[in-house]
């Protein structure tokens, strides 16, 4: 049994103020594009304008002519060495080779003294292309025939995953009920507010770049190795991140041009995208076509459930290869289902890449899965969420899949969310055109293996105690892309060390400057970096402590008979330092503080610092593609939708929301909700709105935030965000478990239960338009009247 | 050299006078100063995607608006609050070589009642001081509302009626409700001024009877015996999007008998139409539900729209039998709404 141990925190679940929110709500926090340094030039990517074609010819003549242009490279120009995630599939290069795979491929750069001239300098550039016969959808893709994109994934099949646990068929002979769904997702974009920009800069043999990204480590590690650079050569570092989602994990075009530029022209490079080009730079939520085979019992305990995949995955592979294998690896964790079979095709198409975007490959299967069993449920008359109920995952069990689950609390969820949204009185009683619905979702908190094999420990953290003891220097990689990970980890840091928090700073995403931390994706960082600066914060309280001991001892402050516990001398344990006070545990009034003995120990021993580290040691599973799901810890949550639906226009409205989250210790309860409220902005809009177009010749058609609708605060319903009070995870500092990426997985299950609820006809398509709802109630009417 | 001449400052001379002027240091502080706020406004908002090069004049008066248009012809573009027309210098589907700017004409910028003529806006007036007006909340607040449901806040404060309408944008919010109004606009040109029915000013999207010499000036609200006004438009969410359908209504009604309606649609063909046949329907008949309905069915029968990104023309069609019903239901019910 997981057991929380209450204690009484100082930091640890307060809402304490985001160490960057005066800077951000002044205006005054600078993101990468605002940086600006002396000489530095301007440079942006030259892409492709059809979607499949082999490159004839680059004429720059003109641009070259051009007032003020700097260079101008392609291909030949650079390292032709290969990358991607997994070194099976390094299927991209830093510009095109010989070939074009879609529209917006990187084909080189141009770099000028300013922005106009590079503006300019692009319009003058003539590529000619020998077109070839492009495939814009998977049904393309899979044709026999098709146009071949890749010559390494034959049939255009990049992907291809087989899991197999039990026996699906023998289970789903004694089923009560057996049935199958067809479900469809689409292609979204991250939409951050902050667009990628890189500056690079070099130094002798040293380069600087800053880039807008979620891993200052893996950036580095990619540049590296694609420029045979040694890592040490080359200092990657982030200032302000405004967003990510999982768009600035995958090095972009602009990370290499700008080192490689830089080094050209002996100037600093800031290479930059508008926000067409973000969406063109893709990697977001593949398009997943979904079917569901599901056998239950009477009580819809679930026997076996067989899962296929096909996703869209653009042109390239990057991250793809992980959301394929996320896309099945985390429904056994939410639900206890003994036989289960996966099977995924990623086929490649002639648009831009598809990759990680905030839930990584499990929200629409999430969402197939969750209206799936409202449908079973349906037919076997149970409760949606009995039906929840009956399959939930318990406390210190095991998936199928050989996963170790410590805290899980899905089923108290569950409970939590349907007496607070008033579920029973609601459901299936709310009328035409109103409904509730309700979905779940988890996330592991932080991925089990590093992305690239190595024996690096995930998260090394460091902390420096000023000279007169009166701030603390907190180091890490990790990445604040918004999410708040620089308050909690300070929150962490200060709660181990027993000093304000106001007196903590953190130094966060440098690789020369800060330790070593994988970075923001996979719901990580609060856990991973969390553990090692709470760590280097326990090494710095354990040295404080061993410091005071001296200055008790040494001070005729100590009475006769306080030097000494018992029979024994005054040990280090037998103090404790909260909030700057270092007392002695059994006389409280006996007190130092912090800052004299850290001023102590800086005169006496020198600088003191503190350091931790930490690894997630082996996880389980030993399937093929089992490091794809493992996690030293699990989060679940149940959300719960109700909406309005105009029966006659099809007009969609999310009237209120609830959620109900076991993410074990809550550091900060207000980041925390703020995590549950942009969730729910995201999966809402994805379920309704959401979805990136392009025509038949593969060019993009909504680019912008006019045409690629995101809700509106006018769109945002309530959210009321709670937790499960009992949640406590041993594998987590403090008992936590993430929130960030796991919280959008139930939400676009909740909102379509939602709209089935209030409509009475099954969406079997995202995103659920208006139009979408109104013609499938136009096809109802028509099919009543016959 | 001389740049407080207001109506002659023109950003390229201004860089050409620059780079070859032999003025002493301080006016030439002056210029870069000027030539610097100048580049910074057009350089903001956008997507970084830079304007083209124009002239840019601003006037002091609407004869020498005019003049200008005259003499520029097809090459000059009024600039109000440029809303559309600087987002269409950026994607370069236009490329003014001269932009006059109105926005010294403070006379263009009055709401105000006139006995016997009516409500007469000014051509400058923007969409959130349509949406603040004490005029119009008072007497046709069905204008307000309509303005309000246009794009976002920002947009509101800078986007002005006169280019709502002179856009001749076919999703546009402004006209179908002036329309149903029967409202008229004023032009003025070099050779005087014409008033015509505002539902007369449009031939196609972005298609005016407008010619090049000619600014909208006002837009007059008539005297109404219209009991009341409803415009609903059908955006894809509530804020920041465009019309999908809208649909405008004015109607007048006297113990339960619609003695005279106007019903104007929008987005729903190249121009903002009057559903006519529906206006004849409905008079001289006693409301009722299945009258209303019935009028819905016939609104269907006088729009022709096209299917894009946003809807096809079969869902827009319905949606105009629904919201002429129940914009039609509104007004009957709660007035100027």
């Amino acid at each position: 049994m997981s057991v929380k141990v209450k204690q009484d925190y100082s930091y640890v679940g307060k809402s304490v103020t985001r160490n960057d929110a005066q800077l951000k709500t002044t205006g005054r926090a600078q993101y990468t594009a605002d940086l600006k340094f002396p000489n530095m030039l301007y440079g942006k990517l030259i892409r492709s304008t059809i979607a499949h074609g082999r490159i004839k010819n680059i004429d720059t003549s003109e641009a070259e002519k051009l007032n003020g242009v700097k260079a101008i490279i392609t291909a030949k120009d650079v390292p032709s060495m290969k990358w991607g995630l997994s070194p099976a599939r390094f299927d991209e290069n830093i510009f095109a080779i010989d070939k074009v795979l879609y529209v917006g491929d990187k084909i080189g750069a141009v770099c000028a003294v300013d922005e106009e001239t590079v503006y300019k300098a692009l319009k003058l550039i003539k590529v000619e292309y020998e077109e070839l016969p492009a495939v814009l959808t998977v049904e393309e893709s899979k044709k026999e025939g098709a146009p071949q994109i890749f010559e390494e994934y034959p049939g255009n099949v990049n992907t291809e995953i087989h899991h197999k646990f039990g026996d699906c068929d023998e289970a789903l002979k004694d089923a009560y009920y057996v049935r199958t769904d067809r479900l469809q997702g689409q292609r979204t974009y991250h939409a951050f507010i902050e667009n990628h920009c890189s500056i690079g800069m070099w130094d002798g043999d040293k380069a600087t770049l800053y880039s807008s990204c979620q891993s200052v480590h893996y950036l580095q590690y990619h540049i590296a190795r694609v420029l045979g650079m040694k890592m040490g050569n080359l200092r990657v570092l982030k200032t302000h991140v405004g967003a990510g989602f999982g768009g600035k994990l995958d090095p972009t075009g602009l990370d290499f041009s700008a080192v490689i530029l830089s080094k050209m022209l002996g100037q600093p490079v800031k290479m930059f995208y508008d926000h067409e080009e973000t969406f063109l730079n893709g990697h977001g939520r593949h398009a997943i076509g979904m079917e569901l085979t599901t056998g239950v019992d009477k009580n819809g305990k679930i026997l076996a459930h067989k899962f296929t995949a096909i996703m869209d995955g653009g042109a390239y592979t990057g991250l793809g290869i992980a959301s394929a294998y996320y896309a099945g690896s985390l429904l056994g964790v939410l639900y206890n289902i003994e036989n289960y079979q996966f099977d995924c095709y990623r086929y490649v198409t002639n648009l831009p890449p598809c990759g990680a975007q905030r839930g990584h490959g499990q929200p629409q299967p999430r969402y197939a899965f969750e209206h799936h069993l409202d449908l079973i449920g349906e037919a076997i008359g149970v409760d949606p969420i009995d039906m929840r109920l009956v399959n939930a995952r318990q406390n210190n069990t095991v998936t199928t899949a050989g996963y170790e689950v410590k805290s899980y609390h899905l089923g108290k969820a569950n409970e939590m969310a349907r007496d607070a949204s008033g579920w029973k009185e609601k459901r299936g009683k709310l009328g035409v055109g109103r409904g509730i619905g309700v979905g779940n979702g988890g996330f592991v908190t932080g991925a089990g293996f590093c992305q690239y094999r190595t024996d690096l420990p995930h998260s090394i953290g460091m902390i420096k105690i000023y000279d007169d003891g009166t701030q603390a220097f907190v180091y890490s990689q990790a990445i604040d892309i918004g999410q708040g990970s620089d308050t909690v980890l300070l929150q962490m840091a200060a709660e181990a060390m027993g000093i304000p928090y106001e007196n903590c700073k953190m130094y966060a995403g440098d690789t020369d400057l800060s330790t070593l931390d994988f970075g923001a994706y996979a719901s990580r960082q609060t856990l991973m970096a969390g553990w090692a600066v709470k760590r280097a914060g326990e090494e710095v309280k354990q040295k404080i402590l061993e410091q005071a001991v001296e200055m008790f001892k040494e001070s005729g402050r100590i009475k006769e008979g306080w030097a000494y516990i018992g029979n024994r001398e005054l040990r280090p344990d037998d103090l404790d330092c909260k909030e700057g006070i270092v007392f002695v545990k059994q006389e409280p009034n006996l007190t130092l503080t912090f800052e004299e003995v850290a001023r102590k120990y800086f005169v006496t021993k020198g600088v003191l610092i503190g350091r931790g580290w930490y690894h997630p040691g082996k996880l389980g599973g030993n399937h093929k593609g089992a490091a794809v799901g493992t996690s030293p810890a699990y989060s679940s949550a149940t959300q719960i939708a109700e909406v309005k639906v105009d029966m006659e226009t099809g007009q969609i409205e999310c009237v209120d929301t609830w959620d109900v989250h076991d993410s074990g210790t809550i550091i900060n309860p207000k980041l925390f909700h703020g995590q549950v409220h942009g969730a729910f902005y995201m999966g809402i809009g994805e379920t309704i709105w959401e979805e990136v177009k392009f025509d038949n010749k593969g060019k993009l058609l909504n680019g912008n935030f006019s045409e690629y609708r995101l809700p509106t605060a006018l769109d945002m319903p309530p959210v009321l965000s709670l937790t499960v009070e009992d949640s406590w995870e041993p594998n987590g500092p403090y008992g936590l478990k993430e929130v960030g990426e796991g919280a959008t997985t139930p939400t676009m299950g909740a909102v379509a239960n939602a709209i089935y609820d209030a409509m009475g006809v099954s969406m079997t398509e995202l995103p659920i338009t208006y139009e979408k709802v109104w013609r499938a109630l136009k096809d109802k009417e028509k099919n009543e009247k016959k | 050299m001389v740049i407080g001449h207001r109506s002659k400052c023109i950003y390229q001379q201004i860089i050409r006078m620059l780079q070859f002027s032999e003025e002493g240091d301080a006016e030439r502080q002056i210029v870069v100063k000027f030539v610097m706020q100048v580049d910074n406004y057009l350089k903001r908002g956008g997507e970084n995607v830079y304007l083209p090069d124009f002239e840019y004049y601003t006037p002091d008066s609407i004869a020498e608006a005019c003049q200008l248009l005259s003499q520029f012809g097809a090459s000059a573009k009024v600039i109000a609050g440029g809303t559309d027309l600087v987002n269409k210098m950026k994607k370069e589907l236009l490329a003014p070589e001269v932009l006059v700017s109105i926005k010294n004409l403070d006379q263009l910028k009055k709401i105000e009642y006139v006995p016997g003529r009516g409500v007469v806006i000014g051509a400058r007036v923007t969409h959130n001081e349509l949406v603040k007006s004490e005029v119009l909340n008072e007497k046709y607040s069905s204008v307000s509302n309509a303005a309000q449901q246009m794009a976002h806040n920002q947009v509101r404060n800078a986007g002005t009626v006169g280019g709502n309408i002179c856009n001749a944008v076919p999703s546009a919010d402004l006209p179908p409700i002036f329309i149903a109004f029967n409202a008229t606009v004023k032009l003025t040109g070099v050779n005087g001024e014409r008033t015509l029915a505002l539902e007369d000013l449009f031939t196609g999207p972005g298609k005016t009877v407008m010619t090049q010499d000619e600014l909208i000036t006002e837009v007059v609200i008539p005297d109404q015996k219209m009991t009341g006004s409803n415009y609903i438009k059908f955006g894809l969410r509530k804020s920041g999007a465009l019309a999908v359908v809208g649909v405008a209504v004015a109607v007048q009604v006297e113990n339960n008998v619609i003695k005279d309606a106007r019903v104007a649609l929008g987005a729903v063909a190249a121009t903002p139409v009057r559903a006519k046949k529906t206006e004849d329907f409905l008079k001289g008949k006693e409301v009722s539900d299945e009258l209303l309905a019935e009028a819905g069915f016939i609104a269907t029968g006088e729009c022709k729209p096209i299917s894009d990104i946003r809807a096809s023309a079969e869902y827009r069609t319905d949606l105009v039998r629904v919201f002429t019903k129940r914009a039609l239901r509104k007004a009957i019910d709660e007035g100027h709404v």
